[in-house]
């Protein structure tokens, strides 16, 4: 709260006095909260570590990925568990776990990153193109994410990886596209909000074309639930990724490290070593939980009704 | 013929001749289909002078506001009937014409904080219009336009939730006027702010007609507001005009049974008024204007209804007295008295 | 006005130096302080304000319907003699609907949507009275005839969205009054109506209080609402009462210059036309802290040096015309009185 100065009380016309804050634009003040916010700081910590360890993983990992020249040390019973050359040990193919782990972060990340982005830029297209339309465009547009999403998304998987075969890219297409309904429904439904709202009238009647309403008006007051709904779709993207590879419809190239199929991996031998599918399980629920949090957050900071 | 304008005026600023305005009511999810209307607005005939003000008064339901956006061809379709401004019928304009013609006719709205987009500074929010219409903007230009509302030129660079609501009325304002507009339809400029600031408001809007020459059209539900701010008032019901009157002329003698029941529900701020005045009460709700009662669409509450012609005649809007003129079938024998209320127990004194 | 019930009675409602202190995450928010003003049986008080005035505040307050964890409530609010800030949490509860009761602005979402109103309202007997189910639904029907609903018994199926705003409005008066409450808080009860509608609800609540001996607190921004119903008008500003006054003192030689102040700027459907408004400048945004200055002084045209840093206390005044009429005033430089006799 602000306290203005005294002013002589005076007519209409006379100038009153405004709150002594800065200009601060509604995203400025939301990346204000966002900063004040533990559950956000926390969050961003979780997938700021998350991205460079996924970067960096040449750097970070002790060993060559992939390399399973300790094959040997692995017998059908046990797994040669953490020492000091193997600070968690081996996995049932006799590779470092710590490498396969930091690569496999490295592989989350990329298929959660364009898998989202895939999903997020063709649904938020379509989604644009209903909202900013309305009518025909709208109904016909929505109906085909009706479509869509009638369509259980490890079905499409199945039908993506049947179709142009099994590689990481039909698993990066296949959580795209489940999650382009989600998007598109999203985002029209707040811009069909928005263009309800006065402002657009008010812009309406102020003269101002309506591509420049869209597009300069109800499009940016969309975007709030649209960009935390990409937070959250990273940590499923990534779930799914495990998902997917769990039930081997993942990258067909099993030299590649990946979260879900180490627990796969891990199945056969829970009973014995259960540590290895603690691991990337654990790594999954933190990279997840990291983006949901901050996503949540997110949501927090861009309400208006937090404003002030 | 509007009743309100005697012919020595031919040539008012706006002139709307059976307005309607009917929005379908649909059924159906796929195959939607129409089972009625809303007349929100039925036939309405009104002429605004030059640098008047008309005042549209009227309680939820009477089609006030549809009125006015549909005078303004916003996001409302017109049914029926002509809006001529400036001696143009803009009835029929569409795209790039009708945004042309908006720079000239422009509307303040109920809800400051609504009306102003959050994500844009009031730099943006002022100078956004006049790019549209290719009007030059300079670095003085906002500044100006501020400093006319009466908000200081350093609030250019703020954003709309750092406003109170009264100053974000002025910045509503402000944007309105930029356009130098002939026309300014405020649609309940007042009703959202708090009682000490709406008096601000009210003098600024005076102000600025005085300085500017604009024309008003002010609509609100507060009869009170209507009656301070205008030189006519038209008394709307259930999508009508039922009277229309100098604003004085129509303080001290209103002719229609409404608008008699409408000025004594206003409470007055004088417990001297208050405790010796007469009050009709009206029975009953607002009909819904999806199913207007035939006839009078006012009998159903009218505590003067008569046996005949008030049932199942629609009375038009009649001019009684030169710029006096009410749609009431027994309006001159209510005036004389020859008409008593029916129920008595409508009319209350207080205690 | 006369009341039925003598002005002299002692009081059912007496709030004493009230002060509800929020507990946000941006720290502590004084939201009420020193607010003390008493209802007698019968007697219809008003405290005005606007937005942010502390009026709602006070109100929910002396309901007890205060979240408990979030707000600190000081002072004294005496009931019948019973110290209520002592009760616990389900005495309170007890007493409400029971012996006090409260109306909202907002009609609609007071009233749960997807439950009939016949058994909103008897619920309330049920809970309070005792009633089973049968007679409950007898007395709710009843209770609709009296607050204006034509054919009650019938209506009692209906659900909130099927009646108007005015009818809605009615229901609640309804709950409000199932088991014939001594104290009634009416908050902003027709802000949401038309001004028809306003007349009815006030006209139904007017008859429905007088003669029962209901006190009746209402809570405004109006002060055209006040002006025909209550008997003791206390103008709130920034979370404390500037002016206590009977209606015809505060009405006609306001003292406080924010209570004169919006007389003044109120356009009334009587005055004359052209008469220019004086408005208050600035907005209640800049009221000052009280801690060390009056709240309004940004405001005031009758402003003083010591305005801006001194408090001004709550005083009696000396001008007090007919007995029990109580009279104070938060002000440094009041407006002068007009020399009236």
């Amino acid at each position: 709260m602000s306290i203005a100065a005294p002013t002589e009380p005076s007519g209409a016309g006379q100038p009153t006095p405004v709150a002594d804050v800065a200009g601060e634009s509604l995203l400025r003040g939301a990346w204000r909260r966002l900063r004040r916010s533990p559950l956000a700081i926390a969050g961003a910590a979780i997938v700021l570590v998350f991205v460079v360890v996924a970067l960096a993983a040449p750097l970070l990992a002790p060993y060559e990925p992939a390399s399973t020249q300790w094959a040997g040390l692995v017998t059908p019973q046990s797994v040669p568990g953490p020492a000091t050359d193997h600070l968690l040990g081996l996995d049932s193919f006799g590779s470092d776990m710590l490498t396969q782990l930091i690569y496999g972060a490295r592989q989350s990340l990329i298929v959660g990153v364009v898998s989202t982005v895939l999903g997020l830029s063709v649904g938020a297209t379509l989604g644009l193109a209903a909202g900013g339309f309305g009518g025909k465009v709208d109904t016909i547009v929505m109906r085909l994410v009706d479509v869509l999403l009638s369509i259980p998304s490890l079905l499409l998987a199945v039908s993506v990886a049947a179709v142009i075969g099994q590689s990481q890219l039909s698993v990066m297409i296949a959580i795209g596209v489940a999650q382009v309904p989600v998007f598109a429904r999203l985002l029209r439904g707040s811009m069909m909000l928005q263009s309800k709202s006065d402002y657009v009238l008010a812009a309406d009647a102020l003269g101002i074309r309506r591509r420049r309403i869209v597009m300069g008006h109800v499009l940016p007051n969309s975007m709030g639930p649209t960009i935390v709904q990409a937070t959250l779709a990273l940590a499923t993207a990534i779930i799914e990724v495990a998902a997917l590879s769990f039930l081997g419809l993942g990258d067909g190239d099993p030299a590649v490290a990946e979260w879900g199929r180490m627990l796969v991996a891990a199945q056969e031998r829970f009973g014995n070593d259960p540590r290895l599918a603690v691991y990337p399980g654990v790594c999954i629920a933190i990279t997840a939980l990291g983006f949901t949090l901050f996503g949540e957050a997110l949501r927090e900071a861009l309400d208006p009704r937090q404003r002030r | 013929m509007s009743a309100a304008t005697d012919g020595d005026d031919a040539d008012p600023l706006l002139k709307v001749r059976g307005l309607k305005v009917h929005f379908p009511i649909t059924q159906g999810i796929l195959l939607q289909r129409t089972v009625g209307h809303v007349q929100a607005v039925d036939g309405v005939d009104l002429d605004v002078r030059r640098g008047q003000t008309l005042g549209l008064v009227g309680e939820s339901g009477s089609g006030k506001s549809t009125l006015g956006r549909g005078i303004l061809r916003l996001g409302v379709p017109l049914t029926a009937g002509t809006v001529e401004y400036d001696g143009v019928d803009i009835a029929g304009l569409k795209g790039e014409r009708l945004r042309k013609q908006r720079s000239s006719m422009q509307m303040v709205f109920q809800d400051p904080m609504a009306s102003l987009n959050p994500r844009q500074s009031v730099e943006t929010l002022i100078t956004e219009p006049l790019l549209a219409h290719g009007k030059p903007v300079n670095s003085d230009t906002v500044g100006r336009l501020l400093e006319l509302v009466g908000l200081p030129r350093g609030a250019a660079l703020r954003y709309p939730h750092e406003f109170s609501g009264g100053q974000r009325q002025r910045l509503g304002i402000a944007r309105a006027v930029a356009l130098e507009p002939a026309l300014v339809i405020a649609d309940e400029p007042v009703s959202a702010l708090d009682v000490s600031v709406q008096a601000q408001v009210l003098n600024l809007l005076e102000e600025l007609q005085e300085r500017l020459g604009l024309t008003y059209v002010v609509i609100a539900h507060d009869l009170a507001v209507v009656r301070h701010v205008s030189d006519v008032v038209a008394v709307m019901y259930l999508g009508g005009i039922v009277e229309e009157a100098d604003s004085d002329d129509l303080y001290q003698s209103p002719l229609h049974p409404y608008t008699r029941a409408l000025m004594s529900a206003v409470p007055v701020p004088d417990p001297e008024v208050e405790d010796h005045r007469e009050r009709i009460l009206l029975h009953g709700d607002i009909p819904s204007p999806a199913d207007p009662p035939a006839g009078c669409r006012f009998h159903t509450r009218c505590p003067y209804r008569q046996p005949t012609r008030c049932d199942d005649e629609r009375p038009e809007l009649r001019v009684l007295r030169p710029g006096h003129s009410a749609a009431c079938h027994y309006a001159e024998q209510i005036a004389r008295g020859d008409i008593e209320p029916a129920d008595a127990a409508q009319m209350v004194g207080t205690s | 006005m006369t009341r039925p019930v003598g002005v002299r009675s002692e009081p059912l409602l007496e709030v004493e130096d009230l002060a509800v202190v929020f507990h946000g995450s941006r720290g502590d928010v004084e939201a009420v302080s020193e607010v003390s003003f008493s209802v007698r049986p019968g007697e219809h008080v008003a405290l005005v304000g606007e937005s942010g005035s502390g009026k709602s505040v006070t109100a929910l307050a002396v309901m007890g319907l205060l979240p408990l964890r979030s707000t600190t409530v000081r002072g004294s609010i005496r009931y019948d003699g019973d110290e209520l800030l002592d009760l616990d949490a389900r005495s309170r509860r007890d007493l409400r609907g029971a012996e006090m009761a409260m109306i909202f602005q907002d009609p609609m979402t007071s009233l749960n949507p997807v439950v009939p109103i016949g058994v909103q309202i008897g619920e309330v007997l049920q809970r309070h009275k005792g009633l089973r189910k049968t007679e409950a639904r007898e007395v709710s029907g009843d209770l609709l005839g009296r607050v204006g609903i034509s054919d009650g018994k019938r209506r009692l199926k209906e659900y909130p969205h099927q009646l108007s705003g005015g009818m809605r409005q009615r229901v609640l008066i309804a709950i409000a009054l199932a088991c014939e409450p001594r104290l009634l808080i009416a908050d902003e009860p027709t802000t949401a109506l038309d001004v028809t509608i306003q007349a009815q609800i006030l006209e139904l609540l007017r008859e429905l209080v007088s003669g029962t001996g209901t006190a009746l607190v209402m809570i405004t921004h109006d002060l055209g609402v006040v002006a025909g119903l209550c008997d003791e008008v206390h103008v709130m500003y920034s979370g404390r009462v500037v002016e206590s006054a009977p209606r015809r003192s505060l009405f006609g030689e306001p003292r406080h210059p924010y209570t004169g102040g919006l007389l003044g700027s109120i356009p009334r459907l009587d005055s004359a036309r052209g008469e220019p408004l004086t408005p208050i400048p600035g907005s209640p945004n800049d009221a000052l802290p009280w801690t060390h200055s009056c709240a309004f002084a940004p405001r005031c045209g009758n402003r003083v040096d010591k305005c801006t840093v001194q408090t001004p206390a709550l005083r009696g005044s000396e001008h007090v015309s007919r007995p029990g009429d109580e009279q104070a005033l938060r002000c440094f430089n009041p407006l002068d009185t007009r020399e009236a006799s």
